[in-house]
């Protein structure tokens, strides 16, 4: 039996038996999935009631999404979270797979390293979307939210670069977490800024123009652009090619500086036999 | 089979299946207050391995014994490949041990005994799913593998239940199985009987030497401090203290070469 080449077909199965494995540990954690759905719950009802308190104002600054603020925070927590998976999933699985001590026996496997790190974030986005979706179908079926002017096949064109950028950022982050063995700096600096300045709960319109520019170099702040825009506005590529084009320069950058630091990376955990301890 | 390929392969059947010369290994120590004080980025290097050097032949099983902190754990991380030295070089399966190809990885298995390295909330079987599809396994052929693996291991009966749940003994051949998933030609073992109770590790070391090495032809380094292991299982034993290579016996000569 020779090694098989490193394909996508053997990356599918790794993700298999990776999600096999997931959904067999999640039976193991009901109370946790329980309080979750909570969570959203009591997510959601807060919206709700911001929305039916910022609402009742007319707002310039909503105008553009036609006055509709449930919306508005709605897709800002979403985005929020698409980043969150990003940024964090890689890096906190390296760190849980170096605590629990399974990096080590997995990267032993003749399965090359992207695919051994690679199902996680697959997964998860996976999981983020499905999640999403459930949300908006919620809010609109219960809150009445209105995504009556929405551009499905922009968002549907749109949402992979939101996923490649973000990604990139997470590979950047994870390199780092595994250099620094610290819990993720890249996740807790980009996490704060990207709610202080992308406009997840305010439009950034209402930022000085000075921040409005720091803000325009976070990718959070055009993917939300992406997202309103085709959700709410239900504009089309053209009208978004600025945060299109964004996100491509931050897929761009991010991903190969991130795949790069990354190796770099996991060569130093070999150098230094971290791979089996945090 | 040629002439030219019998040669061939005769030759490679004498070729060692470890090859380790000059190896050295020197981890740098993070900074203490006072290193980072002084505008030191790292503390003193600590020596794990210097200048060690030894050939095993295809089919051999071969202990490295010493006291804990001798580099043991160092030298057989090393040669499976997943710590690279800082010196020296070695060759294992007639592959660089630094160059971490997958081929490299599909002939050489470190069995860790760790218990760590599964996944608690899941069963043994599907732990074993989840590795056999790192090692390329289609799913059929995956649990193929693993019940043909688990039941080698004395686990079918186990195999549904969590990992969790495993006693010690169960764990060690459950890492086991993971490491024949590929069925690979060298096994390196550290410490594989470590933590179980006499009559475990006796049936465990007389069912690896046996079955999984002596049966399949395969070669193994088998880490340990435990002079029974070492007479139990290897057909030499080298010894290591503060990272080098002390002394070279028979398993009989144990006793006599730690002064016990």
């Amino acid at each position: 039996m020779s090694a098989p080449a490193a394909s996508f077909p053997w990356f599918l199965r790794v993700l298999v038996a990776f999600v096999r494995r997931e959904l067999a540990a999640v039976g193991a954690y009901r109370m946790a999935f329980a309080i979750r759905v909570l969570g959203f719950g009591l997510a959601v009802g807060s919206l709700m009631f911001l929305s039916r308190f910022v609402g009742a104002a007319v707002n310039p600054h909503l105008a553009a999404y036609h006055g509709n603020y449930l919306g508005f925070v709605v897709i800002g927590f979403l985005g929020t979270e698409f980043q969150q998976v990003g940024v964090s999933v890689l890096a906190q699985r390296i760190r849980v797979a170096q605590m629990m001590g399974t990096l080590e026996a997995e990267v032993a496997t003749p399965a090359p390293p992207w695919m051994v790190l690679g199902s996680p974030p697959v997964y998860e986005f996976v999981v983020a979307a499905l999640r999403s979706a459930a949300y908006l179908l919620g809010a609109k079926l219960l809150l009445g939210l209105d995504l009556s002017h929405a551009n499905w096949p922009a968002l549907a064109i749109s949402a992979p670069l939101i996923i490649a950028a973000f990604s990139g950022l997470g590979l950047l982050a994870a390199a780092t977490t595994m250099l620094v063995r610290r819990l993720n700096p890249v996740a807790m600096v980009i996490g704060s800024l990207s709610f202080f300045l992308s406009g997840v709960m305010y439009p950034v319109t209402v930022l000085p123009g000075w921040l409005r520019l720091v803000g325009r170099l976070l990718p959070l702040t055009h993917a939300l652009a992406l997202l309103r825009g085709t959700l709410l506005i239900g504009s089309g590529l053209a009208e978004l090619r600025s945060s299109l084009l964004a996100l491509l320069a931050f897929a761009g950058l991010l991903a190969p500086v991130g795949a790069g630091m990354f190796a770099f990376a996991l060569r130093r955990a070999r150098v230094d036999g971290s791979l089996s301890h945090y | 089979m040629s002439d030219s390929s019998a040669a061939a392969a005769v030759g490679a059947a004498t070729l060692p299946a470890i090859l380790v010369e000059g190896l050295g290994k020197v981890f740098a120590s993070p900074a203490g207050l006072r290193d980072m004080l002084r505008g030191r980025l790292f503390g003193d290097p600590v020596t794990a391995l210097s200048d060690v050097s030894f050939a095993v032949r295809p089919g051999e099983i071969v202990c490295v014994m010493g006291p804990n902190g001798a580099g043991k754990s160092t030298l057989v991380r090393i040669l499976g490949g997943l710590l690279l030295p800082s010196s020296g070089r070695a060759q294992v399966a007639g592959i660089d041990a630094g160059a971490g190809t997958a081929e490299f990885r599909r002939r050489v298995a470190f069995v860790v005994g760790d218990e760590r390295s599964f996944h608690f909330r899941v069963s043994g079987r599907g732990n074993l799913h989840y590795f056999a599809a790192l090692h390329g396994l289609g799913a059929a052929e995956a649990r193929r593998r693993s019940g043909e693996l688990l039941a080698r291991v004395g686990l079918s009966q186990a195999a549904d239940r969590r990992y969790r749940e495993y006693s010690r003994g169960m764990r060690q051949r459950l890492a086991i199985a993971r490491g024949l998933l590929g069925d690979p030609q060298v096994l390196l073992l550290d410490e594989p009987t470590l933590g179980l109770d006499p009559r475990g590790a006796r049936d465990l070391r007389a069912f690896l030497r046996e079955e999984i090495i002596r049966g399949a032809g395969r070669t193994a380094i088998v880490c340990s401090n435990d002079p029974t292991e070492a007479r139990a299982m290897a057909d030499r034993v080298l010894f290591l203290e503060g990272g080098r290579l002390h002394a070279e016996a028979p398993p009989d000569r144990i006793e006599a070469e730690l002064g016990l």
